[in-house]
């Protein structure tokens, strides 16, 4: 049959089905017409009217019977019997709220936590980053050979070679962060933005919402003083109007031509310290960023059909010419890695996990409703079985439950999407800043394609299987007796037990890695303490302040004024703050020492500081001074190392007085004068890293931290003190801007805002799981207990202590719950196994996180076993024995 | 009168309704009339499942119905042969061609 008419035979059934009350009343008309006809005939042909009127109706036969096939033949049977069971199911349970409304915030739950997780892990994982042909887009590192680092950013001559010279790579872009100071348009603000190649747009795929993009080769062998905003902006700073183009934005004291805005939805790659900019300027090769060494982070483009295998072979052989070439390459490699892969690699275990854990505590919802639904079965079995007595069919019956099941199934679904759709919203809110590809995240097509099957899994699952299961021997079962059954229905109860703990145990350990895991980040000793401490950022132009001499003399003048400040107890600089990203790192080696091979000596972060920086971190002085007035230029270079850079340089022996290589600015050489604890520069996570500490008062950054000590508990916090440092820095140059202002702590738990987001949702899940898991226990032991009423009664009857009824029912649930711990414990030793790489000093078979939730489930158990527990001891013998 | 009737084949209800219809459009009653009229008052429609082959066929969309009046002016329904139903007609007079001209080989060749 062709589809047409397929649909056309559907749409009649369905306007049959609509008009059903007309269609029936014009079947008995058609009939009753017939018979009249024929006994008109029939009397035409001479019977007389009584005969022919009763040997019509003999030939027509059984009016209701040929009525009822023709209802059959109609095809609109099924919706008929749906509707029915559908009218039938909704008076049921309307009889039973409580059982209803049970199922239904427990399938919402179930459904709602999936969805939503489901849509964060869609819109970050699954799809695909929205830029032309994301698969063939690709990021590519420096290669530290000896060190074996993979993703090293990438340096200008090398950037231009690969450019030159890649066989593989259609195009390739360069970026760099460019955080400038914009003036002209309100106060003067630091705003972040980008240098990048000309042909990053085009690259990408990206077109722009108004103007246009770089041109190809634009800005990229002179300067272009042209700039593409992006929409906030756009939005922001010129208030998002249409002729925008043309017109200048001043950044660091030199106009530039706007010539485009980028749309709202255009994702900039978020690669390495490549934050969202605000904006994007030409990146222009000179000979001065030539020498800088490496900073760049390229993106490239792979020919069509070229796989990222061969691309990396590619850019091996470059990069083995380039070694041979010059010198400052002969330690190094490169390396390819995919773009998604780049942007979302660290993400997708985390995401993987909540997923499955999600998944889990879904399973356990539906084991619930499942349990719920034979409950119910059980209460209606009387019912039933009259249904059954009275020539209802079991498919008949299998059906109409079934029908209950799909009612509560798609308002559980509904429901579930409706929670999804202010859980998404709740957890977007909640994901660290730093979150990849947070804006994809939404509820789309495929997230409520994914729900409605998951509804329809659910249902099958918790109607299907106890309505199977009970009407089994249901209609086999007379009607009279309700009082005792087979053990299949104590299997059946038994086995939710089992797997509902097995599942709550999978949830809660998970739950308990992160959490445990995030605890021991949250400890860790990082080397400072960020109590108290405020911290921002000031950049002085470099149009106003040329010399080394100005600099330092700004920034003395605001600490000295700072320090004046009532609430303040100390204040210091440096050039980049802990856990304020990357900054200089170089090899550095003991002078005097026989130059070892490179590849050994060590690569220390390259800090400046003033002395009262170590003082308002209370970074700990291990040996040997500080940095003091006398630390000033023209006197003597002298620096401050870090615990583990004396260790190695010098071990054993005093590393004061003793003087360090440093391999930065063609070579610096600085007297040790003192020794300082290791600090946890990058995040939490990373182990501290050597630093070398060179004089402030001897180096030149125009750009610094100024980090502020406030008093212990001071009102608002060191947060308070920022608005005194601002006017005073006003009252020092008043178009300077003061950027990047946050209490230090807050620094300190935003690095670890990943962890607290896994570990709030985990151990939210975690919860839910407990509860489901006691009120799945309850649930069936109690309903068991009641089922054997009669047999408690009968057995107390005949003598039986109380206390033995209490133990008989303690002893089947414990003794089912302590399996479903022990199947639990066994299957989240094989799953936790693939989150080792987010756990932080805990194994992912972490002994206190697999014994406490055992205990803690084990408990539960006991708890929900109890209740029923004691009403089977106190079931009165004659009670029991009346039956019901 | 012959009061010698043949039961009909199972199936081959719907081949004479479509037949009966192909004339024009007729009511239930007219056309087991016209059933029992064309065969000669051989074929007897057994009455009341006309009506069940009848929705059968409508809903296979064969054959269509459209609200009428009696001559006696009462509402009636009036059914017609569509035109899928004159393709599905031509298809089952040339199965039945072949069906009994295959019986009937059978039969004389005994």
């Amino acid at each position: 049959m062709n589809p047409f008419h397929s649909l056309a035979r559907l749409a009649r059934r369905a306007r049959l089905f609509v008009a059903r009350d007309a269609a029936e009343q014009s079947m008995d008309d058609e009939m009753r017409y017939h018979i009249e006809c024929e006994a008109r005939d029939r009397m035409a042909r001479g019977q007389d009217e009584a005969s022919a009127w009763r040997s019509a109706r003999q030939t027509f036969g059984g009016l209701d019977r040929f009525k009822e096939e023709g209802r059959d033949a109609r095809g609109t049977r099924l919706a008929e019997d749906l509707q029915m069971d559908a009218r039938y199911a909704v008076r049921v349970l309307r009889r039973s709220p409580a059982f209803a409304l049970a199922s239904l915030i427990t399938l919402a739950l179930g459904i709602g936590a999936t969805t939503a997780i489901f849509s964060v892990v869609r819109g970050v994982l699954l799809r695909p980053l929205p830029y032309a042909e994301p698969e063939r887009l690709a990021v590519l590192w420096e290669r530290n050979v000896p060190r074996n680092h993979d993703e090293n950013v990438v340096s200008v001559p090398n950037f231009e070679a690969w450019r030159a010279r890649s066989l593989a790579f259609d195009a390739m872009a360069g970026m760099v962060p460019a955080p400038l100071t914009l003036t002209g348009l309100g106060d003067a603000q630091r705003v972040r933005g980008a240098e990048v190649s000309s042909t990053f747009f085009t690259m990408l795929g990206a077109r722009p919402l108004l103007g246009r993009v770089f041109a190809s080769g634009e800005g990229e062998r002179a300067p272009a003083n042209v700039i593409v905003l992006s929409h906030r902006f756009w939005l922001e700073h010129f208030r998002g109007e249409q002729g925008v183009m043309g017109r200048a934005a001043i950044l660091d004291g030199s106009p530039r031509t706007v010539i485009g805005v980028m749309p709202a939805d255009f994702e900039p790659p978020r690669v390495g310290w490549m934050q969202d900019p605000e904006f994007w300027i030409p990146f222009t090769p000179t000979a001065s960023n030539r020498s800088w060494g490496r900073f760049l982070i390229v993106i490239g483009r792979l020919g069509k059909g070229v796989s990222i295998d061969r691309a990396r072979a590619d850019q091996e052989r470059i990069s083995a010419a380039l070694a041979v070439e010059d010198k400052a390459d002969a330690q190094w490699s490169s390396s390819v890695k995919g773009l998604t892969e780049q942007i979302i690699g660290d993400v997708r275990t985390q995401l993987w996990v909540l997923m499955v854990a999600v998944g889990l505590l879904l399973a356990m919802a539906i084991a619930n409703v499942a349990n719920l639904t034979l409950a119910q079965l059980r209460r209606r079995e009387h019912e039933i079985a009259v249904r059954g007595a009275l020539g209802a069919t079991r498919p008949r019956l299998i059906r109409q439950l079934l029908t209950q099941s799909a009612l509560l199934g798609i308002a559980g679904g509904i429901a579930g999407v409706l929670a999804a759709f202010w859980g998404v919203h709740a957890l977007i809110g909640l994901l660290p800043t730093d979150a990849p590809r947070a804006g994809s995240i939404r509820i789309d097509g495929a997230v409520l394609a994914v729900a409605a099957l998951t509804s329809v899994v659910a249902v099958i699952l918790f109607g299907a299987w106890p309505t199977l299961h009970g009407t089994k021997d249901r209609l086999a079962g007379a009607l009279g007796e309700s009082g005792h059954r087979g053990t299949s229905d104590r299997l059946g109860g038994g086995a939710l037990i089992v797997a509902e703990v097995a599942l709550a145990v999978g949830v809660s350990v998970i739950a308990g890695l992160a959490m445990r895991s995030f605890l021991s980040l949250r400890s860790v000793e990082l080397g400072f303490d960020a109590r108290d401490v405020v911290v921002m950022r000031i950049a002085l132009p470099g149009q106003r302040y040329q010399t080394n001499a100005q600099q330092v003399a700004f920034f003395e003048s605001l600490l000295g004024a700072a320090r004046g400040l009532p609430g303040v107890q100390s204040a210091g600089t440096i050039n980049i703050r802990p856990f304020g990203g990357g900054g200089p790192a170089t090899t550095v080696a003991a002078e005097g020492k026989s130059d070892q091979d490179l590849s050994n000596a060590p690569v220390t972060d390259v800090r400046v500081a003033d002395g009262d920086y170590f003082r308002t971190l209370r970074i700990a002085l291990v040996a040997g001074r500080t940095f003091g007035a006398q630390d000033v230029a023209g006197a003597p270079a002298r620096a401050v190392v870090s615990r583990s850079v004396a260790r190695q340089l010098w071990p054993g022996e005093d590393a004061i007085g003793k003087r360090v290589k440093v391999n930065l600015n063609n070579g610096i050489v600085a007297e040790v004068i003192g020794v300082v604890a290791d600090v946890r520069a990058m995040d939490a996570r990373t182990a501290p890293r050597p630093a070398v500490y060179l004089a402030f008062g001897q180096s030149n950054w125009s750009v610094m931290d100024i980090v502020v000590r406030g008093d212990a508990g001071g009102a608002g916090g060191a947060a308070a003190l920022v608005p005194a440092v601002r006017k005073r820095v006003a009252e020092l140059d008043a178009a300077l801007p003061v950027y990047q202002v946050a209490p230090m702590s807050e620094l300190v738990s935003a690095s670890t805002a990943s962890e607290r987001f896994t570990s709030i949702l985990l151990a939210s899940f975690a919860l839910t799981s407990l509860v489901l898991a006691g009120v799945g226990i309850y649930g069936v032991l109690s309903g068991d207990v009641v089922r054997r009423r009669r047999e408690i009664g009968i057995r107390l009857a005949l003598g039986a202590r109380p206390y033995r009824m209490l133990t008989l029912v303690l002893r089947r649930g414990l003794a089912r719950a302590a399996l479903g711990v022990a199947l639990g414990l066994a299957g989240s030793l094989a799953l936790t196994r693939s989150m080792r790489a987010l756990l932080f000093e805990v194994s992912p078979a972490d002994p206190v996180s697999f014994g406490l939730v055992a205990l803690l489930l084990l408990a539960i158990a006991a708890i929900a076993t109890l209740v029923p527990a004691v009403r089977a001891s106190r079931v009165g013998p004659a009670v029991a024995m009346r039956g019901e | 009168m012959r009061e010698t009737k043949t039961e009909l084949l199972q199936g081959t209800l719907d081949l004479l309704i479509l037949k009966a219809l192909a004339a024009g459009t007729l009511h239930g009653w007219a056309i087991s009339k016209r059933i029992r009229l064309m065969s000669r008052d051989v074929l007897e429609v057994n009455q009341g499942s006309l009506y069940p082959a009848l929705y059968r066929l409508e809903d296979r969309g064969w054959i269509a119905s459209e609200p009428g009046e009696s001559p006696e002016g009462r509402r009636i329904k009036l059914y017609t042969l569509s035109a899928q139903g004159r393709k599905q007609l031509a298809r089952e007079v040339e199965a039945w061609g072949l069906f009994s001209g295959a019986v009937n080989h059978v039969l004389r060749t005994s």
